[in-house]
């Protein structure tokens, strides 16, 4: 007998229904069943009710603990009562407006103050906004056409950031666009040999932290010795830190890795879900950004900024890394045991604020998917395939609620599978 | 776009192959067999592109690749005009076998007139059950044999394999059929049945479902939503056999 009883979700579901009538695939991207890889569909509970913290209700009434953080914004905890009470003033006040509310100012600002590498701050709304405008940015700055990629890389959606087999891609999107592999910075010099020199820049996350393989930490002399490799050649560094942003430092990763990035990229942590992002850079790099044509509908909105300010502050209150650090460290420490207590290797791979899980028993996943599953189904909910996020509402309580309901799931895949004793 | 040597790769393998299943599955085609005295192998040998070689009997056809010992010999001189061969604009011709022109004429025509018929059905021929459910049948073996012909050969293809990792790939219909996409260093080879274990699991819930993907008026991805694709495992290998499926329809639509 299961401690946790399987959820039903027969609302959730029938909401499904009614929406695959309506929106293409019912949910699609990364927070639906396709790429969210809700295997099988029926575990998963399609929407959300309310949420609160580090939790999110469905629509059938089941309680979940969220390790995905709507895949990264929710970064101090659902309905933060500070970042909340900052939004709602500006909103009283004005949000949309023709002329931008002066609270953009103190936005960039307190960004310029926070992140190291960081003398002025353009705003937007989506992360790939970011990294194409850094990318625009690094063509215009050096008038060279080539940009380096870093093998598994994923910098969103736009079509210059996908790849050449995608639905929708012309080879044209991309034909400037060149992989290198992680960690060899001698594979850089060499593309920058075949193509003659003509790179414009250099974009990757903070570490390899790829879907569907353990991810790969990286080093301060990794950076240090590309820093210097873009310096040698006038290649501009681009870090995209959409993903990683604030939970590695509050400085920013490059600041983490010991360098300064050319350019660098936030959105999800920014703002607490608010919807905003930012390209931030050196003064070296502002010009540039200054002779760009690009904006967008709502990228001046004055909500976002306010929430992003107190997002910010109280990111620093309580020193947001190194809580992610230590409970993603307890947590993955805990649920490694319980693996190993029912004859599971869990393979913990990334930085601990953003870990990676994979059951290496098979090399199929498909017993790892089983127990993601399990896991979602009763209340713990995980992802197959992408890496984690820890948010700063996170509790001990929470942790240790966590391992016990990842051993019930272990509990319950090891019994599936008597061929494995 | 086409690429011409890809879809000579399709047509010997995927196409033609399909001819194996025909024999196999369809009634009028073990009839046409059925005045086969003796074996009749037949060699296609198309300059810068794809070699093989299919034997038909009273049991049934079987091609193997490249060029074997054969009866009647056809080489063909450049890949656009073995895809024009295939398309019923240029007469083959054989160096080998006049004395079994006869096959070619008869036998062999008209089992490729059988597959066209199932393979480019009517309306009208799809409203008989068993008609649909052979002709759905084997358009999923010509797919399945497609997608690694277009996995190895097509220059955007090539890029969806080379982002596949080692092992095979289950891709099947309900209980049956189900074929093998095996990858190995990013090249891929179709086997016709299910593997024993496979890394990736691409399973569709019955043969309306797959008749539908297959013409084009269900969305893989949004069948992967509602659950009537099933998807387990190495979920990279099933994304990117998904865009070489999307190719597919490219070559074969």
């Amino acid at each position: 007998m299961s401690k946790y009883p399987e959820y039903k979700h027969d609302k959730g579901r029938a909401y499904f229904d009614r929406a695959l009538k309506v929106i293409p695939a019912g949910i699609y991207g990364h927070l639906g069943p396709s790429e969210g890889l809700w295997i099988p569909i029926q575990k998963w509970p399609f929407y959300s009710e309310k949420a609160q913290g580090s939790y999110f209700w469905d629509l059938d009434g089941n309680k979940y603990i969220d390790y995905m953080c709507a895949y990264g914004p929710n970064v101090l905890g659902y309905n933060d009562p500070d970042v909340d009470a900052a939004a709602m003033k500006q909103l009283k006040l004005g949000n949309c407006t023709t002329a931008p509310s002066k609270i953009m100012v103190d936005c960039a600002e307190n960004l310029v103050d926070t992140v190291a590498s960081a003398d002025w701050a353009f705003f937007c709304k989506n992360g790939s906004d970011t990294t194409t405008l850094a990318v625009m940015t690094a063509r215009a700055h050096t008038h060279k056409r080539k940009i380096i990629f870093l093998k598994g890389y994923y910098h969103g959606d736009f079509q210059w950031a996908q790849k050449i087999d995608y639905p929708g891609v012309l080879p044209e999107d991309v034909c400037h666009n060149l992989v290198a592999p992680w960690f060899d910075v001698d594979a850089l010099q060499k593309l920058y040999d075949e193509y003659d020199g003509d790179i414009a820049g250099l974009i990757a996350q903070p570490y390899d932290h790829g879907n569907f393989y353990d991810n790969v930490p990286a080093n301060k002399e990794y950076w240090q010795s590309v820093r210097k490799w873009c310096d040698d050649h006038g290649v501009v560094l681009i870090f995209d830190d959409v993903r990683a942003g604030f939970r590695l430092d509050i400085a920013g990763s490059d600041h983490y890795y010991g360098i300064k990035a050319d350019l660098i990229c936030f959105c999800k942590a920014l703002a607490n879900g608010y919807n905003m992002s930012a390209l931030c850079g050196g003064e070296h790099m502002k010009n540039t950004v200054a002779g760009m044509t690009y904006t967008g509908s709502y990228w001046m909105s004055a909500v976002p900024f306010a929430a992003c300010i107190a997002c910010i502050d109280k990111m620093k209150k309580i020193d947001l890394p190194a809580h992610c650090r230590r409970l993603g460290t307890k947590l993955t420490n805990g649920l490694k045991e319980a693996a190993a207590n029912n004859g599971f290797d869990l393979v913990i791979s990334g930085e601990p604020a953003l870990f990676y899980l994979r059951i290496a028993n098979d090399d199929s996943l498909m017993l790892h998917q089983e127990w993601i599953a399990e896991c979602v189904c009763r209340g713990l909910f995980l992802a197959s395939h992408h890496n984690h996020f820890i948010n700063g509402s996170l509790t001990d309580d929470d942790v240790e609620l966590s391992i016990d309901i990842a051993e019930d799931a272990f509990n319950v895949v090891r019994k599936n599978h008597p061929e494995l004793r | 776009m086409i690429d011409q040597k890809t879809m000579a790769y399709l047509n010997m393998y995927a196409v033609l192959g399909t001819l194996e299943n025909l024999c196999e599955l369809d009634g009028k085609s073990k009839e046409i067999l059925s005045s086969l005295k003796k074996p009749v192998s037949l060699c296609f040998d198309v300059k810068d592109g794809p070699a093989a070689t299919l034997t038909f009997s009273q049991k049934g056809c079987r091609m193997e690749d490249g060029v074997r010992k054969c009866d009647i010999k056809i080489p063909v001189s450049s890949c656009e005009k073995f895809n024009k061969i295939i398309d019923g604009t240029v007469t083959p011709v054989p160096s080998k076998g006049f004395a079994k022109i006869g096959f070619l004429l008869k036998t062999f025509t008209a089992l490729t007139d059988r597959l066209a018929e199932l393979m480019r059905p009517t309306e009208e021929a799809l409203k008989d059950r068993e008609f649909f459910e052979l002709s759905t049948i084997l358009t999923f073996y010509t797919i399945s044999v497609a997608l690694a012909q277009i996995g190895n050969q097509d220059p955007i293809g090539v890029h969806s394999a080379a982002y596949m990792v080692d092992g095979d790939v289950y891709f099947g219909i309900g209980d049956s059929p189900a074929a093998t996409l095996r990858v190995k260093d990013h090249h891929l080879v179709t086997i016709k049945k299910a593997p024993e274990n496979p890394r990736a699991i691409m399973k569709f819930a019955d043969l309306d479902l797959a008749y539908a993907l297959f013409t084009g008026t269900a969305n893989a991805l949004e069948c992967v939503c509602n659950g009537s694709i099933e998807i387990h495992g190495m979920a990279s290998m099933i994304d990117n056999m998904n865009r070489l499926l999307d190719r597919v329809a490219l070559y074969l639509g």
